[in-house]
């Protein structure tokens, strides 16, 4: 009998565990998921409270109310159709085709479903209509609309889609995030509907393309990190690399000749980073790359991100080589890249994108307030340096140079991505890059789908966004 | 016998009951609910009278009930509050539909207050098992076995028989039967009758493809197995066969790959399968910490939200701190059955009650972490909870069967105190 009751206790013990799991894991996914799993289009809820709560506003940096609603419950956008455009991907639209734009992710706040029952008491006795929260973004509408204007006007890019993220790399603040063609909210047309380029797409959030050469930061990082010679190793460049059965060639079948790491970089040489993978091996590349953020489940407070993918099985010596020039099934968001090259300037350092500066009640409370956050430790300071100064030589002297403003110390690193676009072949060109000024600490990433080489066709947009900051930021 | 001694005898030293208290609090917390959802709006008739039944039954079952014999009166207070709060959000999710679930869920209460008082004149009075248990097993095998003759089909297992206009659901009231068979002969050891009765249950179970069910009557048999004979090797066995059993299953059924590849990531299958677990993780991420406030929220999306899903409406309506606070009470109930079991002076009483325990353990461990999405989703019921008679029933029979053994136990516990009493009376034992 005493040793039934000890086995009594010890399945008694197991039940309470597996009960205790129950409890600890359904509170933690609440806490981790539950405002993702809220504010899915999917849920109908938020819409029904729509009827009775007025949805408070949001606002930008600048103080520019970018969406409210007036007196008879309606949403109501900025009233110029290009500037209430150019943020549509980021406050999102009243029928739910963008996924997780500020009006719905954060619809908790706007809704006032954060609002204490002595607030909903008190609004109830006063006999208003319930009104939610204001919402102030980290984000200059100024900027965004300058991005729109500067894809629309240059001939390589007009028309064409992508995507322009710009941030604070010392303090993760995203200052513009636009995604490319936009539509208008206010007017919602059944062209835009069948637009076969998919203007509801955020395409700095969504899209998981080859970063292409813009990978070659992180294998760079990888070299300078496990490799003993990474400065004075030489590769030779014939045009051509065999590896296996396959040939690999450059952007244009450029001929480099002998070249250190250095030389590399700034010219842009795939032969030698592919060979340059292949010494450091696929598991070291693969290390690398998750600890700038491949590979992680992106769980950041503001945004719903993509996840971004660096291969894990079955690899053949191909596929290595590839990927050590961003190919062969590797994959970031423009938003991801963007981090990249802003945790380099802020000297391996990467800050978790923030998207809310505050969150004010109607009646002043303040709900939320800006704060940062560190999200990684990338690499090194050292290697971040070098890195640094290789990205300086793309813009002064290599692939980058488009980029260049006058007056400004700019780095970059270009990338012309092989990938497609609805089962296309297409060259997406990219650009990430940052001003090396603490006064202006401020890094982007420009993505052209199909726009063709990175350096003529995504940097000179860099560059008008750079002169935007200039212009606009230097104190 | 011990009847007449223990009215002759001083009683023993009655501990004091904050139990009382809790239920007042529960019958006035039950009251204001059903008052507050009535009161919205226009008068609902209905719900006024519920505010009066429910705190009544409420009464009967923990207050009035245990004047005729002792009882663990926390377990039935906590008993009791599930089940009103099973009515309460049935009653909150029928207004604005032609339901009428809430009201039907208070007739099934009545009823299982009615099976818990028959559970426990059961235990109590009934002292010679041996040919009553044989009457048992034939009659739960018929039971059990029924639905594959005239039975009828929901929601994927065809596990329900139409008697008279209402379904039943006979796999729940076969727990009872379940429970009294294999602790009778575990408790004789005796092997063979209750292996054949288990397994014969597992396959009738399969064949009606309720496998959630299956799964708690595995477990329990498995459990109860380990705690009457301590085998490690043998339990061992039978984990490692379930084990091998569910990845066979995996391998060989393609619905059965679909629900874990559901569980996996049910926002893929949104339009088709995944549509039910993704409603619920809405609903619970919409209550947030605090819940949205009884009657409000949209629980009417989420599919069969009044029984498998009754968990996710609970978090909506009052929170996932709630939520949790509901799985504290089934965490108190087990302690107190496992109290019961320990304490019990008999083998087959001790067993009897650990099972009790145990299968509304598993029970809740199976629809709960399935709401949650630890676990993949099976469509078992929610004890207490969830709208159902045959449920409801099957769960206070148990828990009639636990207040059967906690009494006999209090018996026991006077007829000692009155021995070394009256041993102490003429001297033979020194003052305690």
């Amino acid at each position: 009998m005493k040793q039934q009751r000890m086995r009594f206790r010890l399945l008694t013990l197991f039940i309470i565990a597996l009960l205790g799991v129950a409890g600890v894991y359904g509170f933690y996914s609440v806490s981790t998921y539950g405002s993702r799993w809220f504010s899915s289009a999917k849920n109908t809820r938020y819409q029904s409270a729509r009827r009775t709560v007025n949805k408070g506003d949001i606002i930008d940096r600048k103080g520019v109310v970018l969406a409210t609603t007036n007196k008879n419950g309606d949403r109501v956008y900025q009233s110029n159709i290009k500037s209430r455009s150019a943020v549509v991907h980021l406050i999102g639209d009243e029928e739910g085709n963008v996924a997780n734009g500020v009006d719905s992710f954060q619809a908790s706040y706007l809704l006032g479903f954060e609002t204490s029952l002595s607030e909903r008491i008190n609004a109830l006795l006063r006999g208003e209509t319930r009104r939610g929260d204001d919402v102030t973004l980290t984000v200059d509408s100024a900027l965004c609309t300058e991005i729109t204007r500067a894809f629309a006007t240059n001939g390589n890019t007009a028309g064409k889609s992508g995507a322009a993220v710009v941030m604070n790399y010392k303090t993760g603040e995203v200052l513009a995030l636009v995604s490319l063609p936009v539509f208008d909210p206010a007017n919602l047309t059944d062209k835009d509907r069948a637009n076969p380029q998919h203007p509801f797409w955020n395409r700095a959030l969504q899209s998981t393309l080859p970063p292409g050469s813009t990978f070659k930061i992180i294998t760079a990082a990888a070299a300078l990190a496990n490799m003993a010679d990474a400065t004075e190793h030489l590769y030779e460049c014939t045009g051509a690399t065999q590896v296996m059965d396959q040939l690999i060639h450059d952007y244009g079948k450029a001929q480099h000749g002998t070249l250190n790491l250095e030389r590399a970089f700034t010219v842009s040489c795939n032969n030698a980073f592919s060979q340059c993978a292949l010494i450091l091996t696929d598991n070291v590349l693969r290390a690398t790359a998750e600890n700038f953020g491949f590979n992680d489940n992106f769980l950041f407070r503001d945004f719903v991100v993509e996840n971004s993918i660096y291969p894990t099985t079955g690899r053949n010596a191909v596929q290595v080589a590839w990927s050590g020039v961003g190919q062969s099934q590797v994959g970031a968001t423009p938003l991801h890249m963007c981090m990249v090259a802003a945790s380099i300037a802020n000297e391996g350092v990467m800050m978790e994108p923030r998207l809310l500066a505050k969150v004010q009640s109607p009646a002043g409370v303040v709900r939320l307030r800006y704060s940062q956050k560190v999200y990684a430790r990338v690499c090194d300071t050292q290697t971040a340096r070098t890195l640094d100064q290789f990205m300086k030589n793309v813009v002064s002297k290599g692939t980058g140079t488009a980029a260049r403003v006058n007056g400004l110390t700019i780095a970059g690193k270009t990338g012309s991505a092989e990938g497609a676009i609805d089962g296309k072949d297409a060259t997406h060109a990219w650009f990430v890059g940052y001003i090396a000024q603490p006064e202006l600490p401020y890094a982007l990433c420009v993505l052209v789908e199909g726009g063709g080489s990175g350096g003529s066709v995504a940097a000179p947009i860099a560059a008008r966004i750079f002169k935007y900051l200039k212009d606009n930021y230097t104190r | 016998m011990r009847q007449t001694r223990r009215a002759s005898a001083p009683k023993a030293p009655s501990r004091r009951h904050p139990d009382r208290r809790l239920v007042w609090v529960i019958m006035l917390f039950f009251f204001s609910a059903f008052l507050l959802i009535s009161l919205k709006g226009q008068i609902h008739w209905q719900g006024l009278a519920l505010a009066l039944v429910v705190p009544v039954l409420i009464y009967i079952a923990t207050m009035w009930l245990p004047r005729f014999f002792p009882a663990d009166k926390l377990l039935l207070a906590i008993a009791n509050f599930l089940c009103a709060l099973g009515v309460l959000i049935l009653y909150s999710t029928d207004q604005g539909t032609d339901t009428t679930r809430g009201l039907q869920q208070a007739v099934y209460y009545g009823i299982g207050i009615i099976a818990m008082l028959f559970c426990i004149l059961l235990v109590r009075y009934i002292r010679r098992w041996k040919f009553m248990i044989i009457l048992i097993m034939g009659g739960a095998a018929i039971l059990l076995a029924l639905p594959l003759a005239i039975g009828t089909e929901q929601n994927g297992a065809t596990n329900w028989i139409n008697v008279g206009g209402t379904s039943l659901q006979p796999s729940e009231i076969v727990k009872i039967a379940l429970l009294l068979i294999l602790s009778y002969y575990l408790s004789e050891r005796r092997f063979l009758p209750w292996f054949l009765f288990a397994g014969f249950s597992l396959v009738i179970l399969m064949f009606q493809m309720d496998l959630g069910t299956a799964l708690i009557y595995y477990a329990t048999t498995l459990f109860l197995f380990y705690s009457a004979t301590g085998n490690l090797p043998l339990t061992g066995l039978g984990i490692l066969g379930s084990g091998g059993a569910a990845i066979l299953g995996y391998q060989m059924f393609a619905h059965v790959k679909k629900r874990v590849a559901i569980w996996r990531n049910p926002w893929i299958y949104y339009e088709t399968s995944g549509y039910q677990i993704v409603q619920m993780l809405m609903a619970i991420a919409s209550g947030g910490l605090l819940g949205v406030g009884l009657g409000l929220g949209a629980p009417r999306v989420i599919p069969v939200y009044f029984t498998d899903c009754i968990f996710a409406v609970i978090c909506e309506q009052f929170g996932i701190i709630f939520g949790i606070l509901v799985l504290v009470m089934y965490v108190i109930l087990i302690l107190r059955g496992t109290s019961i079991a320990t304490s019990a002076r008999s083998s087959f009483h001790a067993l009897l009650a650990m099972g009790c325990t145990v299968i509304l353990g598993i029970q809740t461990f199976v629809i709960i972490g399935g709401v949650l999405k630890l676990i993949p989703l099976t469509g078992v019921t929610m004890p207490f909870v969830s709208y159902g008679g045959t449920s409801m029933v099957s769960c206070m029979g148990i828990i009639g069967l636990l207040q059967g053994v906690a009494s006999i136990n209090q018996d026991d516990l006077a007829y000692d105190y009155e021995i070394s009493h009256s041993l102490q009376e003429e001297g033979q034992l020194p003052e305690a």
